[in-house]
Order: C-alpha cells, then sequence, then structure tokens
C-alpha cells in the first residue's frame, strides 16, 4: 500500500507520559480518604484451621475492620479456566490453607503501616497437616490429600489409549524425562486494586467503582457483579496504566473479592497494593509441568510417532495453569513436524504450592520446549544435524490450512522460511566450525548452538469491540474493548484508523479499559489485540467512512460511488478536486441532520491463527565451571502481515528476554515443608540488562487468512521460541561428551555435574518410566473441550 | 510498629555520640547502607531494640593513605571504592564492582559488608587475602583487629557488644596483584555460590574463600604452598602443574554446605577452578611489573 503510514516504523504515541512519569497506577490515584487492607497469610503449606483470634488486632491504632470468612458472605474464587469444579477455593480460607501465602483474613485500616502492624496481631491457630509439594511425590499412593473427598491428588487427567504402542514401528526411539520448571510472572507493578462507594473520584452515578490493575478489565467487571449479585450497570470498572500483566492478572482473584466486599461493608474507598514478597507467594505461578516425551524415529530421521505423559502442576485449588497439560500443551504437542501417530496422557495434580495459572504462553512454551528437546535428543542418538531433522520432517507450505493429529487447524505456515533466515543471520555453518575447532583445541570453553522451530496458538475464541467516532473539531476517537498495557495498542490502532480515515495520528484519541467509555471487551491476552480488536478498529473505521461517503454525497450533490476520502483529513468527490469537505464539516453536517459520525461493530475472526518461527541461540559454556554466557540470540518470528516493525521488535525483544531467562536463571522453588526458598528476587533470579546479549530479531511475513490485516499475534513467541533454543544450545555443546539433556535453569552446577558424570564415562540417562498414576487415567473421548482455551 | 516492638532510631551526628549510644544500647544495630539491615527488618527477621544511624557522622565517610596503607572509613559506600582507589585498592575494587546493582554499590559499604559477617559477603576474602585490619572502637577506646581473626562464626564478628567498627587498614598495592572472583548464577545482584580472592606481593601470598565454609577464611596450606613455589622476581609463566597443586590446595581447604544456591561438591570444585584461574591472572599482572621494571 504504497504512502500508507501501515507496515511503516511509527514511533510509540503512549510513550512520552510514561517517560515523563505522568503514567497513572492505580496506586497513584488521587482517591480521597482510602483506607489500606493488608492480609493475614499463612505460613503452613497445608493446615487445618482450628481458630482465629482478631480481637487484639480490632483493638490496634487505626485499624477500621478485620474479615475472616465467617465475616464476609463471598462466592469462591472465579478461575479463567476450571480445572476440577471441586477443588473450591474460598477468598479467605476457613477451615484449610494450602499452600504458604493462602489468605485467612484481611485488616482494613487508616493507613498500609497500621494494617501491617495489625496482621501481626491476628492470632490463627493452625494444626499442621502432611505436605506434598512436588507434583510427582503428588501422584504416590500415600500422598497426602489436599480434597480428601477426591480421593487422590490428580484433579484432572485423561490419556489416549493406544500409549507407548504408536512407537513399535521405530528404529529409534529418543526418551527424556524433561523438567519445565515453576516460574514466577515478576510484572513491574504487582497486584492493585483500589474501590470507591459511589461513584468515587470521578464521579457518575454509580453504585461501585473498582480501579484495577488487570489485562481484561470487562472480563472483571462482569464477575464483580456477578459474584455481588449487583447490576453491572451500577459498577464502573476502570484500568489506569498498568506495569505489567504477562498472563498473571486475569479476572477477580481473592484478594480483590475481599476488597470489594469490605468496600460494601464499611462505605468507604478501600485499596490494596501488594507487596513484593506477596506478589511472588500468591500471584499464580506458571509452566510447571514434568513431561515424559517419547519421540519415535526411522534411521533416516523420518518421525513416526509421539508418546508423551505430561504432569501439570496445579498448586493448590487446582490452579488452572495445571490445566494446560490437558490443553493448549496438548493442544501444540505436534509442533511444526509431519507427525504420523501422537499418543497424549495428562494429569493436573494438586500440591501445597501457589496455585498456577497463565504466564506468557501459557502452555504452548512448554509444547514447544518438549518437542524441540526431544528431537535434538532424537538427533543427537541418530548423529544427525538438529536442522536436517527438522528440516526432514517440517510440515510443507502446501499442506495448509493444515488439521493436527490433536485437534488444531493451522491456517497458514511455511517453516523453512524464518529457519533458513535465521541460519543465513547466525552464519551456521561457520559456528559448527568454530565449535569444532574449540572441541578440537581442548578448549574450557566451548560453543553451544542451539536451534528450535516452533509454531503456537494466537487469539483464539472470542469476537471483539471497536468504535470510531468523529467529533466536529476533526478529531477521532477510537474506542476498544482490547486492553492494552505496553503492547502498543494507542500507536497500532491509531495506524489502522489513520489509514482508513485519511487523518494524522495527531488527530486520533484512544480510550479503552473503561467501562463507561466502552460496551464490552474481551481484553489483552493470548496474543489477540492487534488481529481481533485491530481488526474490529479497521472494520469500525471502514464503516465509518461509508456512513461519512453517503453524507458527503448528499452534501456535496454527487454520487456515493464517486466519493473518496482525500488522505488530507476529509472527503471530496473523484475528478473533482474543489469539491471537498472536511471532517470536522461532515462532524458537523451530521449533527445538523440529527445524526452522528460513528461507527462500531463486533469483529469475529474466522479462527485462531498461528504464528511461528524460528530461533537460533548461542553459548558459551565453561566446562569447568558450568557457567553458561547467551553470546547471540537470533530470533525469526512470522506473525503474519506486520503493522509496525517497531512494536513487533519489542515484543520479540521483550518475549526473547523472558524466554531465554527461564532457560538459564528462573525457577521458584519449594523446601520438603513447602515453604518458598526463592521468594525474594535476591534469590528468584530475573534477568538485569548485564546478563542477556544484544537481540537479533528479524521477521518473515507469512499472511493469516483469517482477519483482513493477515496478522497473527507476536506478544508471546519470541518467548515460545527462545527457551528452547537456548536449553538445546547448552546441551549442544557437551554432546560430544555424551550429555544428552540438562534440565532447566541451565544453572552452573547442574552444567557442571552432567559435564562431570559424562567425562567420568555414566552420562547420566535423561529416561525414567513415567508415574503409574498415568496407566490409570480415564481415556479421552469426543472433542477436545479445551482446544478454544489455549490462549491467554 | 506497635507498643513494646518499637524500634528506637538513633541518629548521631558525630563518632562520640554514636560510641556513647552503643555503650548504652549494646543491643542496637549500626545501620550504614542499610542493605543488609533493611532487608533483614523488612523480613522481621530481627527487630532489635534500636538502630544506630551512622550515615551522619562525615569522618566515617572518608578515606586516606599514607606509610603503604590506606584507611578506609566504615562507611565509604563501594561507588566512591570503586572510583578513588580503583588503582590503590585493586582486589577490594574487584570484588566491590560485583556487589549488587549500582543502586546497592552507592549505598553499601565495607563497614556494613564486615558488621553483617555474612560467609558470602564480597569484600571478605580480599581483606583476608590483603592482611587488612579493622578498627573498632567503644567508649573504653579503639582497637584494631586482623581481619583473619575477625570472622567467628556464621554471621558473627569479633566485636563487643559495645564496639563499632570505624574503618579498616588495607596495605595498597604496590603492584596490582591482586585478584578476585566468584561463581553466581547471574551476572549482578545475585550471592554468591563461592568465591576466591589471591594477593601476590614481594614473596608474600594471601589467598582466601568465601561462601565455602562457616566464615570467610584463608586457606594457610595453599599460601604457603605458592609463597614456596612462586618464581619470584621473574617474569616466567607458571607450569599447569604449580597451578593444579594450587587449585587443589584450595579445594581441600573448603567446608562448604549444601544450599538452595549450590551444593558442597561443586563449590570444592568450582574454587579449585577459581584458585587456578585467579592465579593465572595475579601472576600475569606480576609479569607485567617485572618486565615493567625491567
Amino acid at each position: 500500500m504504497p504512502g500508507s503510514v501501515l507496515g511503516t516504523e511509527v514511533r510509540r504515541v503512549e510513550d512520552p507520559e510514561l517517560l515523563r512519569g505522568e503514567a497513572t497506577y492505580v496506586d497513584n490515584l488521587p482517591i480521597p480518604g482510602a483506607a489500606h487492607i493488608a492480609f493475614v497469610r499463612s505460613p503452613f503449606a497445608h493446615a487445618e484451621i482450628t481458630g482465629i483470634d482478631t480481637g487484639e488486632a480490632e483493638q490496634a491504632d487505626g485499624v477500621l475492620a478485620v474479615y475472616t470468612a465467617a465475616d464476609l458472605d463471598l462466592s469462591p474464587v472465579r478461575q479463567l479456566m476450571v480445572v476440577n469444579p471441586d477443588c473450591v477455593r474460598m477468598p479467605l480460607a476457613s477451615e484449610r490453607v494450602r499452600f504458604v501465602g493462602d489468605a485467612v483474613a484481611a485488616v482494613v485500616a487508616e493507613t498500609a503501616a497500621a494494617a501491617a502492624d495489625a496482621v501481626e496481631l491476628v492470632d490463627v491457630d493452625y494444626e499442621p497437616l502432611p505436605v506434598v509439594a512436588d507434583p510427582e511425590d503428588a501422584l504416590a499412593d500415600d500422598a497426602p490429600l489436599q480434597f480428601p473427598d477426591l480421593g487422590s491428588n490428580i484433579a484432572a487427567g485423561e490419556r489416549d489409549e493406544a500409549g507407548a504402542d504408536i512407537l513399535a514401528d521405530a528404529d529409534v526411539v529418543a526418551r527424556a524425562r524433561i523438567e519445565n520448571q515453576r516460574v514466577a510472572v515478576v510484572p513491574m507493578e504487582g497486584n492493585a486494586i483500589a474501590v470507591e462507594p459511589g461513584g468515587g473520584y470521578l464521579g457518575g452515578d454509580y453504585d461501585l467503582t473498582i480501579h484495577v490493575s488487570t489485562q481484561m478489565p470487562h472480563v472483571a467487571w462482569q464477575v464483580a457483579a456477578k459474584q455481588f449479585g449487583m447490576d453491572a450497570d451500577r459498577i464502573h470498572l476502570v484500568t489506569p496504566h498498568v506495569g505489567g500483566a504477562f498472563g498473571g492478572k486475569i479476572g477477580m482473584i481473592a484478594e480483590h473479592q475481599v476488597v470489594i466486599a469490605a468496600v460494601l461493608r464499611l462505605d468507604r474507598p478501600v485499596k490494596w497494593v501488594e507487596t513484593r514478597s506477596e506478589n511472588l507467594q500468591a500471584m499464580p505461578h506458571s509452566r510447571a509441568q514434568v513431561q515424559y516425551a517419547e519421540l519415535g524415529l526411522k534411521s533416516d530421521g523420518t518421525i513416526t510417532g509421539l508418546h508423551c505423559n505430561v504432569i501439570g502442576d496445579c498448586g493448590a485449588y487446582a490452579g488452572f495453569g495445571g490445566g494446560f497439560a490437558l490443553g493448549p500443551t496438548r493442544l501444540m504437542s505436534q509442533g511444526v513436524y509431519r507427525i504420523p501417530k501422537i499418543s497424549f496422557g495428562s494429569i493436573a495434580a494438586l500440591t501445597n504450592t501457589t496455585p498456577t495459572g497463565a504466564f506468557r504462553g501459557a502452555g504452548r512454551p512448554e509444547a514447544a520446549a518438549m518437542l524441540e528437546r526431544i528431537i535434538d535428543v532424537g538427533a543427537a542418538e541418530l548423529g544427525m544435524d538438529p536442522v536436517e531433522l527438522r528440516r526432514k520432517n517440517f510440515l510443507q507450505p502446501d499442506q495448509f490450512p493444515y488439521e493436527t493429529l490433536v485437534g488444531a487447524t493451522y491456517d497458514s505456515g511455511d517453516y523453512d522460511l524464518p529457519l533458513r533466515e535465521a541460519l543465513r543471520a547466525a552464519d551456521y555453518d561457520e559456528l559448527r566450525k568454530e565449535q569444532q575447532r574449540r572441541v578440537d583445541a581442548g578448549e574450557t570453553t566451548l560453543l553451544g548452538i542451539g536451534v528450535s522451530t516452533y509454531v503456537e496458538i494466537t487469539g483464539g475464541g472470542t469476537s471483539e469491540f471497536a468504535a470510531v467516532e468523529m467529533a466536529d473539531d476533526g478529531r477521532a476517537t477510537i474506542k476498544v474493548g482490547t486492553s492494552g498495557h505496553g503492547q502498543g495498542h494507542p500507536t497500532s490502532f491509531s495506524m489502522l484508523a489513520s489509514d482508513a480515515l485519511g487523518i494524522p495520528l495527531e488527530r486520533i484519541d484512544f480510550l479503552q479499559s473503561d467501562t463507561a467509555q466502552v460496551p464490552r471487551g474481551g481484553g489483552t491476552g493470548g496474543s489477540r489485540s492487534l488481529q481481533i480488536g485491530g481488526s474490529a478498529v479497521r472494520e469500525a473505521s471502514e464503516l465509518l467512512v461509508e456512513k461519512a461517503k453517503e453524507l458527503a454525497a448528499t452534501k456535496l450533490e454527487a454520487a456515493v460511488e464517486d466519493i473518496e476520502v482525500t488522505g488530507d483529513g476529509g472527503l471530496g468527490v473523484l475528478g473533482v478536486p474543489s469539491a471537498t469537505v472536511s471532517w470536522a464539516e461532515l462532524a458537523t453536517y451530521a449533527a445538523e441532520n440529527g445524526t452522528t459520525l460513528a461507527a462500531d461493530t463486533d469483529f469475529t475472526p474466522d479462527g485462531a491463527s498461528f504464528p511461528f518461527g524460528a530461533h537460533v541461540s548461542v553459548v558459551d559454556v565453561d566446562t569447568e565451571t558450568g557457567k553458561v554466557t547467551p553470546t547471540r540470540h537470533i530470533a525469526v518470528d512470522d506473525c503474519g502481515r506486520v503493522l509496525n516493525p517497531l512494536l513487533v521488535r519489542g515484543q520479540q525483544h521483550g518475549g526473547a528476554v523472558q524466554g531465554i531467562s527461564q532457560a538459564l536463571w528462573e525457577h521458584y522453588t519449594y523446601d520438603e515443608d513447602g515453604n518458598p526458598s526463592t521468594g525474594t528476587l535476591a534469590d528468584y533470579l530475573v534477568p538485569s540488562a548485564m546478563e542477556v546479549p544484544m537481540l537479533e530479531a528479524s521477521n518473515t511475513e507469512t499472511d493469516s487468512p483469517l482477519n483482513p490485516l493477515g496478522a497473527k499475534g507476536i506478544g508471546e513467541s519470541a518467548t515460545i521460541g527462545s527457551t528452547p533454543a537456548v536449553q538445546n544450545a547448552v546441551v549442544d555443546a557437551v554432546k560430544h561428551l555424551g550429555v544428552r539433556h540438562i534440565d532447566m535453569p541451565l544453572t552452573p552446577q547442574r552444567v557442571w555435574q552432567a559435564i562431570r558424570e559424562a567425562q567420568n564415562g555414566a552420562p547420566a540417562d535423561p529416561w525414567r518410566d513415567p508415574p503409574e498414576a498415568f496407566a490409570t487415567l480415564p481415556v479421552r473421548e469426543g472433542p477436545d473441550p479445551y482446544a478454544d482455551e489455549a490462549a491467554v | 510498629m506497635q507498643g513494646s516492638d518499637a524500634v528506637e532510631l538513633v541518629r548521631p551526628d558525630t563518632l562520640e555520640e554514636a560510641l556513647a549510644a552503643k555503650a548504652e544500647r549494646p543491643g542496637a544495630v549500626p545501620l550504614a547502607g542499610g542493605t543488609d539491615v533493611m532487608v533483614e527488618l523488612n523480613y522481621d527477621h530481627r527487630r532489635p531494640e534500636a538502630l544506630v544511624d551512622l550515615t551522619r557522622i562525615a569522618e566515617l565517610a572518608t578515606w586516606s593513605a599514607s606509610g603503604g596503607h590506606v584507611r578506609l572509613g566504615a562507611g565509604v559506600p563501594y561507588t566512591r571504592l570503586i572510583d578513588e582507589l580503583g588503582d590503590t585498592l585493586p582486589g577490594l575494587a574487584m570484588a566491590s564492582r560485583t556487589v549488587g546493582s549500582p543502586q546497592i554499590r552507592n549505598r553499601g559499604t565495607v563497614g556494613g559488608n564486615l558488621g553483617a559477617a555474612s560467609p558470602a559477603g564480597d569484600t571478605h576474602p580480599v581483606l583476608l587475602a590483603a592482611g587488612a585490619e579493622i578498627e573498632v572502637a567503644s567508649v573504653r577506646g579503639a582497637r584494631r583487629i586482623p581481619a583473619d581473626t575477625f570472622y567467628t562464626g556464621v554471621k558473627r564478628n569479633a566485636l563487643a557488644p559495645d564496639e563499632l567498627i570505624t574503618a579498616v587498614h588495607v596495605p595498597s598495592a604496590a603492584v596490582p596483584a591482586e585478584q578476585f572472583s566468584k561463581v553466581g548464577t547471574r551476572n549482578a545482584m545475585v550471592i554468591a555460590v563461592c568465591s576466591f580472592a589471591l594477593v601476590l606481593r614481594d614473596g608474600h601470598v594471601g589467598a582466601a574463600i568465601g561462601s565455602a565454609a562457616p566464615t570467610p577464611r584463608r586457606v594457610p596450606d595453599a599460601e604457603a604452598f605458592l609463597a614456596a613455589e612462586l618464581p619470584w622476581g621473574t617474569d616466567a609463566p607458571l607450569p599447569d602443574s604449580l597451578k593444579r597443586r594450587f587449585g587443589e590446595l584450595v579445594a581441600a581447604a573448603t567446608e562448604p554446605i549444601d544450599d538452595v544456591r549450590g551444593t558442597a561438591e561443586y563449590r570444592t570444585h568450582a574454587l579449585g577452578v577459581l584458585a587456578r584461574r585467579t592465579l593465572t591472572w595475579a601472576w600475569d599482572d606480576h609479569r607485567g611489573s617485572v618486565r615493567a621494571c625491567a
């Protein structure tokens, strides 16, 4: 589209206020007279509550109220996905606590300090129960049960009947038990909510005003109305700036319910801004899978079948992250390959740990990590180059749309395209030569080269609302139901409206995340926003242009077919340069004629889209200390047609850093009593700029046929592609020693241990038999109930 | 804070006032940069009767050099140590560069590191290897404690309850043959899995380990071996066998534990590697100075 702004590097229009510190976050909102809430949290991973004495706390200075479950008539916590409806979580625990950090009581006080002090005065009697913190231990016959009535710690589970039989015709089977470790989401801003009675400081006729840091304001709004038995129209919910979410800020969480209930009782504003320690204990963790993968191969490298048994750790209360093992991880298990047979067993296991949920990728990174790892194990077994093995088994461009064995319909793809580009950018052959040179020279710092080729699912499910309105000053306003928080929506969506209306970006205003302004919305998650919300903005813009053309035709006395958008701020008659009307004049004209110059739509895509790509990681491995230094990372991600390369690159950078970090540093661990052992940012290692190499991010563009933009999601792709590339690179550096697998995070200690075992002639066998519980699972039937819930 | 749990904050302007306050309240915890103490308070790991804020005492934040020694005030932050004493105390500056983040280096001090006496404190191995002395004071007077008798147990030191750390005296490096290295999972903002410091000076060898025993400690057998075997005064490269033996002796002197950051076995192994490597680097420094004099 020559001359169009679409596809160009437009700088982010929302950045100046962020950079100047003018952004609004929940904690800085000017809410007069807000009281503060603090939670009494369980120090035990599993215990019965035998008594709660709030007397002393209630008498403390500045304390307004102390609430236990008995004081508040609260609904159960509603998760995004229900893994097991019998594993009910109440916002405040009353009989039993099930993880360290489980909220038991809430203190409301005049100041945050008074609330924190009074928390210490609430006396809770606990009778400790046996703890199980490890998802495989949770499956043992004698494991302590979190919900005794359930009879086991399996919140959900199913298997395909075939099992390992599908490997019968393989020449070689690559096997590995792979841990996809538990990670924390760690947004810069933790959870935060401020609730006011009535219209609050913003005004308006409401019973309740909620300011909440979330990805999905309209979802939170509807759930709040339902939980508190209120008419949604009586609630005003606004989401100000959000300091990161990454899947961790979805819906109405336990603490939100308590804050709202406190406001309804006290009739004054209350806010809760969680501390970093609370965030690391109570915001859902994610990943947390143990994967038993077996890949059947012919000796020429042809894949014959894939058998997986995957345990998803739900944490406490059947956290929905554990359900990913049955849902998106299985759904994406075929990856980019021709695999003739897949048999998949899944268990969602209960442990006495923080409930799990979504984090950038939500079940798909786990699928890609498992498959890309086992492919490399297979390549090592066969003595094949891992690139060659991948290429031999790629699905081919003429096979799309392609329905996989596990029920996904891939919209479009050309999997060798980004791989070729990534290998070219990396100079793969030269890297292989340098790798061999170091081995031959006996150097102690070896080179590792890791490849991953992935596909993932984005934008599944629902439709999205958008409206575009033209005011009589010639300014357009976009209203949209997505809820951007750093992704660049004000820029990208304005580009779409600017292109359609022929007005500059500076004359476009952007509104989101306010239930008084935007009637409905699905929010932001699952990399859905541009492809669905953006398509809605484009569609609404086009509808507005249609309406404008009709008005202009009347005003300019011409045929509608002859009216065109002029590109300089108005409409005109084709071939008659003098016959024009500006958008401002047209908006006035519309008002004079009793109508408005506005249009809205609900856009529904024709299905989920499947972005893909290839990453190459280059690492140095110090074989004496085991220390890994990532030196290069090449990310070639194909997200369909690119609207703004700058925004895409930003998502690739952020995504890749989080993915690299999972491979090398991050790990949320518990001791055997269920106490967090990496519960602070001194122990839970998020990366700094010092750790990460310069990122070499680029794109190939393979359009999606499912939306008018040709776009696919990019928000999670680089996280999915990067982790296995780095892990493969580290193992690649030492595979000549006989090392086949090292679990993440690849700490110096783990890498050194793997090297030492191999050098001692006894490299660790990455395989052991999966827990017997898999054999007892019910056999899967019918269509996959999780297919549309992959993306959050 | 509530009632009897309240922590008194004492903010003396002079050292005399601070010493008097400490004498009156022996349970008071001195506060310099706060990078250790405030973390413990925030997590409620300790709740002292009082905090003595030392940041107003100007003389603690100064340093001076004379007679081949630097007297480094206990309140000089790492950032100033790095900027102002990088050439004079290269080993200590090297260790300081690995502390925390820029924000932590702006506040944290060597005095505070000594006060906390964590086995993982970054500056301890260098102070031990360099033969530093810790100057402490009380209303009873001042004294100096050699670094190798300062650390008495896990997070315990040789201070009397009424004493404050006022300075460290560190021999300055005529020849910059001082090296420090550590293993951490992340480059910045990470507590060391293990660390090692080596100082070579005119026939003298100082070597010390961190995070590998209940206290930071010197490794006397390894020091004695190296002092005897190094070809001092020459610029000859070191034979691999010598470096290996040194590494073995250092590894043999460790007494580590398993914890969430690493196993004892890994720490012992890694210290052997760090010892070998730091010896190579420090000897290269030494050879460079020999060649410069020739």
